[in-house]
């Protein structure tokens, strides 16, 4: 899928929902910089207006330039701007590029659907989004969100080795949102090893596990010959259908552990399949972002 | 080479393979089948898990079997299984084939090639060298002979170029040669014999025998050849004899006269009784039929034997008149030979001259008009001529009144009656209707004809049975005589007319009578060889072994004229049409050709029949089952390890091409005779939803059959060719169906059809006077106008314009294509349509009337083969009928339309001024 199209459909799928509106108050009180200019005078890091100097104003907010060439002292006031800044990222190993059957996308595919379709919302809705592990900013407008497709095209051809099942270790700003697409099927203690140093910075973080249906139902029966992506040695099962039911309890056991491991963080997990809607796992993060007030 | 019943194995060692399966069992059901291969993202959470029970993973059982089969097969192929192996030829020394290529040889040629080739290949298997001899002499040049050691490919050309001669074989200068070659010790021989006995045979087979062992091919009883013998002529009929060896089944056959052309004359199917070595075969045609004749064949029977040639001998009768040509005449009319050269021209070859003269030139019939006294000299001479089967014909007339002789059928009273007059009490007499007896028994009689003077016949014991005619009061007018030849067979007749062959004492030689009397006097002579002045003959064109008539053959010589009467065919001459100037002359086979005898064998000669079981070679189809039993064996692995996904959508799509293909299946005959089941509502419903193509149903279910496919055929073409497109066509019955639906009825004529009744009279008038056209099809090729009666029975209460033949300018000719003929099945030329002058449905002819059966030419099977041989054009033919056939719907789709066509520049001109 080229960037073009899998921008164009990411932005197909991100017109069905309303633009998310982010709750300002809360973040103006907590974060410094913003993405909404609120015309009016506040915080911000934009130019807004000049005011005459009155009694009680601090001495420091004169801006002498603009006293130097007028009668009386003006203050320099800036735009109170209320932002957030969102960091997406999604997993590229061998594993995740995997699709079972030719009517489903690879869980990277549709990841990558997934973290467009949220980048443009979040993008309309005045947010500053940015990939985790691409080298801009984070941006504002189309012509970042336009950036952000290449950057994802280019790490789709990247990395697949197993360390790209997780997520890197890079400086965020604080007080950020993120929201990161994977599998997690790696041990639960190296995803926490992984999480760990976003923990501190991060306001609200959100895993989203998407599987292929034949890792969740595990359809296979007779004799088959698994083997994996990353050099691992291959496991030969007579009558795989006789442990459908210990897989499919592992499997479980493993979507417990991660809730567990995100919760104690202040995490949240979402659950997708790649034979279901995209939508549906869109509007869930969504909401929860909106819910959560982190955007 | 090992044999097991009708399979035998090229290469029987092969088979010990078969051994091997019980090990090739154990090993496939030792291996497991393979694992799939899955690639598994969530391997880790796999790693550990133990399935619960895991069983051996063992081939089923099925798929052990279906994989021994196919290895059974494969060994079972490479071993060379043979059904019908070609019989081996053991032993050592070279192989004799002997083959009889004489005019016999054309019925089953292909069969005995077969087996040529087959012996071939038998020996080239055994390495053995091979002789070949042919019993029928290649051409004028030297006799039969046996050639040198051949190797097998050699001898597979000399097969190639082996062909059926038109000439009888010559087993005795073989058997010559036989006994001069070298001994080559071990000599076996097969005899491709034609089944036919001859004087050398016996000595042949038994030398051969002699040399080594003998095999002798043999046909079939029903197989054995036919002969067809030059006709003779009896009455106006052509009696041909077929002649066979005598066998014990029944024969039946078709003799074919066909003409010049190639058109068929006559046709007439015989039965060869059991145990009977022939039968005459009868062909009676019109004396302008029987002059067209050229060619009689057995139909379907290849084979020089099964044809005659046919010339003059057998077709106009010279007939000699004694006295001066006509045209010699100021006044033609007063000349007596005038009449009779007018009478005897359409069906005889007149000649005029004095009596020596005309008996050396040998006519079949001499007439004497009233020429006063026969000289005894002339008499002799006349009265041999009649005992060679000569007709003499005399008229009476005032010189043979006044001096009468001795050459007459009964005596006569001196001097004539004279039964008009103004010193006479009696009228002028018509005739009395012939007797039956009489050779002119039948002829219409026209009331107009009355007899004013003739000679009176003495009465006496002979005179009443020589007497054919009579006056109404029953004085003989004509009398004959059969002569007799010296040992007292029957042979010429002498007829004498008791009046004048001119118009002086009757008026007789005005009517259509006379010209039927001398028809039939004339058919009673026998033909008689003419000759000619040239010195030879020389090749026109000859017969092939195959009975074909072709370019002449190079190697043919002349015939000398005077003797060729008793030539017989042979190598140097052989079977054909020989011509000098203007004579043409055929030689035929059947006059060399013997009595036919079964061949008789010395006993202990094996025998074989010639009908071949084809040696078939199962390698192939072993090999093609194996492979689909590999494809299935594939399938089923597949299967086994779950990579062939037969999921509920592909199930649905192979029952949807099932559920299509069931319909196509059974489609596969589709029901032809649609409209012969038909209700009139049903039959009107159909009708009236598309334009229909309608015949008449005949009630004989071949006919309508032919019309049923052909008038199908028809519309095939129309809808390829034009923006007409019938749905079909349908048989209609005038007597209760509805006919305005039709706007052409094709109606062909059979004897057996029933009159229409006045109802269906009246609806056929209604439909011909509302725009419909009707086409009558006599199917008889014109030629005998055999079913012409019944047209007129059938159209009897018809109203039908007058008709004439289409003109050059007839809308009939320009409607689509641009015609000048109308062929169908035959290619008769007279087609008849409504008058040009007349005016009724804008000029469409309501009736079209001819014979050449074009439903026939029509006709196409379901693939669209035809289904008959169109004569004498062949394909060609049946293309112009298809275009007729286009014209004709036009025709009566368009009405004048087209005609009116020719003002269009008219109009333009006027138009534009």
């Amino acid at each position: 899928m080229t960037a073009a199209t899998l921008h164009g459909r990411a932005e197909a799928l991100a017109s069905t929902l309303p633009p998310l509106l982010v709750e300002a108050e809360r973040v103006a009180a907590v974060v410094a910089q913003g993405v909404h200019g609120r015309r009016r005078v506040g915080v911000g890091e934009s130019f807004w207006q000049f005011r005459r100097y009155e009694p009680g104003d601090p001495v420091q907010r004169i801006d002498w330039r603009q006293t130097a060439k007028r009668d009386q002292p003006f203050l320099r006031q800036l735009e109170w701007e209320a932002a957030q800044t969102v960091y997406l990222w999604r997993a590229t190993d061998g594993g995740f590029r995997w699709r079972s059957t030719k009517s489903t996308p690879t869980k990277a595919d549709r990841a990558g659907l997934l973290l467009l379709a949220l980048a443009s919302l979040l993008n309309s809705a005045g947010e500053r989004v940015a990939l985790l592990d691409g080298d801009s900013p984070p941006g504002l407008g189309r012509a970042d969100l336009s950036r952000l497709a290449m950057d994802l095209q280019r790490t789709e051809a990247g990395d697949d080795s197993p360390a790209a099942a997780l997520p890197p270790n890079r400086a965020v700003q604080a007080h950020a949102a993120m929201v990161l697409f994977s599998d997690w099927l790696a041990p639960l203690p190296a995803i926490e090893a992984a999480l760990a140093s976003f923990q501190s910075k991060v306001e609200h973080g959100h895993l989203v596990q998407i599987l292929d249906p034949a890792e969740v139902d595990l359809p296979y029966a007779g004799r088959i010959r698994f083997s994996g992506f990353h050099n691992e040695s291959a496991l030969t099962l007579a009558r795989v259908d006789t442990i459908r039911q210990a897989y499919q309890e592992r499997i479980a056991a493993q979507q417990e552990g991660l809730r567990a491991l995100a919760r104690a963080a202040g995490w949240q997990l979402h659950i997708h399949r790649t034979d279901q809607a995209p939508e549906r796992a869109l509007l869930s993060v969504f909401q929860a972002l909106a819910g959560a007030g982190a955007v | 080479m090992l044999t097991l019943g009708p399979i035998s194995f090229l290469q029987p060692w092969l088979l010990l393979g078969l051994a091997a399966l019980p090990v090739l069992y154990w090993l496939i059901r030792a291996t497991p089948p393979a694992p799939r291969n899955v690639r598994f993202p969530a391997l880790r959470l796999l790693r550990d898990l133990q399935p619960q029970e895991e069983t051996p993973a063992r081939t089923p059982w099925w798929l052990l079997v279906l994989r021994l089969v196919l290895v059974g097969l494969i060994i079972i192929a490479c071993a060379g299984p043979v059904i019908n192996p070609a019989a081996g030829l053991p032993g050592s020394g070279p192989v004799l084939l002997l083959v009889d290529n004489g005019w016999s040889a054309g019925r089953d040629w292909p069969a005995r090639q077969a087996h040529l080739s087959r012996a071939i290949d038998a020996a080239e298997r055994a390495g053995r060298p091979l002789l070949a001899a042919a019993t029928a002499a290649d051409g004028p040049g030297p006799p039969p002979t046996i050639s040198g050691l051949m190797r097998p490919a050699d001898a597979r050309g000399w097969a190639d170029q082996l062909e059926p001669r038109p000439w009888p074989a010559d087993r005795a200068a073989l058997m010559a040669a036989i006994t001069e070659m070298a001994d080559h010790g071990g000599l076996e021989t097969l005899w491709l014999s034609d089944g036919l006995d001859d004087p050398a045979a016996a000595d042949l087979a038994q030398t051969l025998q002699r040399l080594g062992r003998l095999t002798v091919y043999l046909p079939e009883a029903g197989d054995l050849p036919l002969v067809l013998d030059t006709p003779q002529t009896e009455g106006g009929d052509l009696v041909f004899s077929v002649r066979r060896p005598t066998a014990a089944i029944e024969g039946v056959g078709v003799v074919r006269l066909a003409g010049d052309d190639g058109r068929i004359l006559a046709r007439q199917p015989f039965t060869i009784a059991a145990e009977s070595d022939g039968t005459d075969v009868r062909l009676s045609l019109p004396a302008e039929a029987r002059n067209r004749a050229a060619l009689a064949t057995i139909e379907d029977l290849e084979g020089a034997g099964s044809v005659v040639l046919v010339d003059e001998r057998w077709r106009r009768r010279p007939v000699a008149i004694v006295g001066a040509a006509p045209t010699d005449s100021s006044q033609p009319l007063l000349s007596e030979t005038y009449y009779l050269d007018r009478a005897l021209a359409p069906f005889a070859e007149v000649w005029y001259g004095g009596l020596d003269d005309l008996l050396e030139r040998g006519p079949a019939v001499i007439i004497l008009p009233d020429s006063g006294q026969v000289t005894p000299d002339e008499g002799d001479r006349l009265d041999a001529f009649l005992a060679e089967g000569g007709v003499v014909l005399r008229f009476a007339g005032p010189l043979f009144a006044a001096n009468p002789d001795a050459l007459v059928p009964v005596p006569l009273r001196a001097g004539d009656r004279t039964l008009t007059g103004a010193l006479s009490w009696t009228t002028p007499q018509p005739l009395a209707p012939f007797p039956p007896e009489s050779p002119l028994a039948g002829l219409a009689l026209p009331d107009d004809v009355l007899i004013e003077r003739q000679v009176l016949a003495q009465p006496g014991p002979l005179v009443n049975a020589r007497t054919w005619a009579r006056l109404a009061d029953g004085t003989p007018l004509v009398t004959a005589e059969r002569r007799q030849t010296a040992d007292g067979t029957d042979a010429g007749w002498l007829v004498l007319v008791h009046t004048t062959a001119g118009a002086d004492w009757s008026n007789l030689p005005l009517s259509g009578l006379f010209v039927d009397m001398l028809r039939r006097i004339v058919a009673l002579s026998a033909g008689v060889a003419d000759t000619t002045d040239a010195v030879a003959l020389r090749p026109l064109s000859t017969l092939d072994g195959f009975g074909r008539l072709g370019e002449a053959d190079a190697a043919a010589m002349p015939i000398a004229a005077g003797t060729f009467a008793e030539t017989l065919a042979s190598p140097t001459h052989p079977p054909g049409f020989y011509e000098a100037g203007e004579t043409r002359r055929a030689l035929n086979l059947s006059p060399a050709i013997g009595p036919l005898e079964p061949l008789a064998l010395p006993p202990r000669v094996a025998t074989q029949g010639y009908a071949i079981e084809a040696e078939l070679d199962l390698l192939p189809l072993l090999l093609a089952a194996a492979m689909a039993l590999a494809i299935i064996d594939l399938l089923a692995s597949l299967a086994l390890r779950g990579l062939l996904a037969i999921g509920p959508k592909r199930g649905a799509t192979a029952l949807v091409v099932a559920l299509f293909l069931i319909p196509v299946l059974g489609n596969l005959s589709p029901a032809q005779a649609q409209g012969q089941s038909l209700s009139p509502e049903n039959l009107a419903l159909l009708a009236a939803n598309g334009t229909y193509l309608a015949y008449v149903v005949t009630g004989d279910p071949e006919v309508d059959a032919i019309s049923q496919a052909g008038l199908d055929g028809l519309s095939r073409v129309l809808t390829q060719r034009t923006a007409v497109e019938p749905e079909g066509a349908l048989g209609v019955d005038p007597e209760y169906d509805e006919l305005a639906f039709f706007s052409l009825l094709y109606w062909p004529i059979t004897q057996d059809q029933p009159t229409p009744s006045a109802d269906a009279f009246a609806r056929l008038n209604d439909y011909l006077l509302q725009g419909g056209t009707i086409l009558f099809d006599t199917r008889d090729a014109g030629i005998g106008r055999i079913n012409e009666a019944d047209l007129r029975r059938l159209t009897a209460g018809l109203d039908i314009p007058p008709l004439s033949p289409v003109a050059p300018d007839h809308v009939l000719t320009r409607a689509f294509y641009l015609l000048q003929t109308f062929p169908g099945r035959y290619a008769d030329e007279a087609l008849w349509v409504m008058d040009a002058d007349e005016t009724i449905n804008d000029g469409v002819s309501p009736v079209i009337i001819g014979a050449n059966d074009w439903a026939a030419a029509w006709a196409m099977d379901a693939v669209g083969n035809p289904q008959f041989t169109a004569v004498p054009g062949g394909e060609w033919q049946r293309e112009m009928a298809f275009r007729f056939g286009i014209n004709l719907v036009m025709y009566v789709l368009t009405g004048n339309y087209k005609a009116d066509q020719v003002h269009v520049p008219a109009i333009l001109e006027r138009l534009g001024q």
